[in-house]
């Protein structure tokens, strides 16, 4: 796949550089830099379930290209706790500012694409997608 | 087919229409084009050498004849230009190897052709013009092989095909990707943001707002918000079409985002029925400043700003002395 | 420190310069309670102007401090977020509604200054 991108999640630090390295890539894809900014936002929920909940995992970007429409994929796996209820965890019955809740909800809203697996004991993947427009 | 400008030619990616190695074998096998056909291709290569130049000459000679196809070619340097590539282009459909490289070639024309205005049909009979062209040279030269010429001749169809298919798509890419910029253009100018005092913004929503259009309208809203350093809002929908519970979720996260900005946001023009409807679909409008019409909510949002001191004549505040 | 703190007036200015780290937070939080006590402030603004992304961890820390400076009488508002960060952070469902914000650092002033 070109252009893919492979982080670590391990501490803080990778947040940054994982949120970072998805706005150079939605930028060079050719999104607008509010997009960008929706994707960096994102790629920094998802990295940071990963950290908070799992301790480690990896967060690996790509650019899409199908038909004439580019995108980019980000999809954000680790080998946690997994979530037990996921319909839970796409209510979107709390405000994610709580500490309570993974803001998946919030981070559907920002992408067009979203798809979530996890098997508690596992892990837990997300994979999310937006198109240029 | 056209000219290719060097300033084009950077502009143009055949990976974004994503033709990969996978889709240029399926288009072969649909048009049947195999290894033996490249093979007779490749073959008629010295041919073809022998009858670029007639054949480039009779091209031009035809499309100049016809109004449509000339205007395009009023420069003599630029159909000079354009006549070298054309035989180039000509020479490379018996020069074999038609991978990678060979459908990257292709793919340019169809976005040159795009930017230069110049429509399929057009092009299509050319590409008709070059395979009678090259028919009757091979009916010539295997005058004594007449299945040879007919074998020839097939074999250069597959391949112009190919051509043409590619020429197409990126044609269509390029066109839509021209009316994309220009729908971009008119939603822009649909959505304005007005100044109408200091710190003071405008913004009268107009028509049917879909989920793209609320985006366009709240990024336009923030944007004018950083270069006025507006205040205070006065977002007037009057003009909305149908306000109901995904249009009014639209509204709240434009007035959300505006507040984020220290901007306040009042909303005018909601009947108290849509409001009293909206609620009741359990839509929190409680956080929403809302006032009847346009002008009553411009007069509070001066108050706000501290334009307007006193009240005004209509408010049925406490009388005032004198 | 990526936060520097000024102090005009009775009012300390926090630039939040680049993502804070749990440890930066919690030593801003500590930073701004220990000075409104010492200074008197009676507000707080923290400018994140250069922020370009605010999400949910960065909303509950803003909350944090603000919380922690309500408790030592201090007001706090939230300065300078951009137009995409402010349309992302909507989208999340992050409003901070319980925290005054403004445009930028003059207007937090101009705002902590007509509800003194």
């Amino acid at each position: 796949m070109s252009g893919e991108v492979q982080i670590t999640i391990e501490t803080e630090a990778d947040i940054v550089v994982a949120r970072q390295k998805g706005r150079e890539l939605a930028a060079r894809g050719g999104f607008s830099t509010t997009d960008q900014t929706l994707i960096a936002t994102a790629i920094s929920e998802v990295a940071r379930n990963i950290m908070q909940y799992a301790r480690r995992g990896e967060i690996i970007l790509s650019a899409l290209e199908i038909t004439g429409r580019r995108g980019i994929d980000v999809l954000a796996r680790d080998d946690g706790p997994g979530i037990a209820d996921l319909a839970l965890a796409m209510q979107d019955g709390y405000s994610t500012g709580n500490s309570l809740g993974l803001g998946l909800p919030g981070v559907r809203r920002l992408m067009d694409e979203f798809n979530l697996e996890s098997v508690p004991g596992r892990g837990t993947t997300v994979r999310l997608k937006k198109w240029v427009r | 087919m056209a000219e290719i400008a060097p300033a084009i030619m950077g502009r143009v990616f055949p990976a974004e229409i994503a033709i990969d190695a996978r889709e240029i074998e399926r288009r072969k096998a649909f048009l049947e084009f195999r290894e033996e056909d490249a093979e007779a291709l490749k073959s008629l290569n010295e041919i073809a050498q022998t009858y670029a130049e007639p054949v480039i000459e009779d091209f031009y000679r035809h499309i100049l004849a016809f109004e449509e196809t000339r205007a395009f070619f009023g420069d003599p340097k630029r159909l000079e230009r354009v006549k070298r590539l054309q035989k180039e282009y000509f020479l490379r459909l018996t020069q074999g190897d038609y991978t990678a490289d060979y459908v990257a070639n292709r793919l340019r024309i169809g976005t040159v052709h795009e930017q230069i205005n110049l429509d399929p049909k057009w092009y299509l009979g050319a590409y008709n013009f070059y395979l009678r062209a090259v028919g009757s040279r091979l009916q010539e030269k295997f005058a004594c092989e007449p299945n040879k010429a007919f074998a020839s001749l097939l074999s250069m169809m597959k391949l112009v095909f190919l051509d043409i298919g590619l020429a197409l798509d990126t044609y269509f890419f390029a066109r839509e990707a021209t009316m994309r910029k220009q729908q971009e253009a008119i939603r822009e100018l649909s959505t304005p943001v007005l100044q109408i005092r200091e710190r003071l913004l405008l913004l009268p929503i107009i028509g049917v707002i879909d989920t793209h259009r609320a985006r366009l309208i709240t990024e336009n809203l923030l944007q004018a918000i950083r270069s006025n350093r507006a205040k205070v809002v006065v977002m007037d929908v009057t003009g909305v079409v149908t306000i109901d519970s995904r249009v009014a979720n639209h509204l709240l996260q434009s007035v959300a985002a505006a507040r984020l900005m220290g901007a306040t946001v009042i909303v005018t023009g909601l009947s108290s029925e849509v409001a009293q409807a909206l609620v009741q679909l359990g839509i929190d409008l409680s956080r929403v400043s809302t006032v009847g019409d346009l002008q009553g909510g411009i007069e509070e949002a001066e108050r706000v700003l501290g334009l307007r001191v006193l009240a005004s004549d209509t408010d049925h505040s406490p009388a005032r002395p004198g | 420190m990526p936060v520097p703190v000024l102090k005009q007036g009775d009012v300390l200015i926090a630039s939040v310069q680049a993502a804070l780290s749990d440890k930066d937070l919690a030593q801003l939080r500590e930073d701004l309670a220990d000075r409104v006590g010492r200074y008197r402030a009676r507000g707080v603004i923290i400018d994140v102007a250069a922020l370009d992304v605010l999400d949910s961890f960065a909303a509950r820390t803003v909350r944090g401090i603000a919380y922690s400076t309500r408790l030592r009488g201090a007001r706090t508002v939230v300065v300078g977020i951009q137009p995409d960060v402010a349309y992302a952070m909507v989208q999340l469902g992050l409003s901070l509604d319980d925290i005054a914000t403004a445009l930028d650092v003059e207007e937090g002033l101009a705002l902590l200054r007509t509800t003194a």
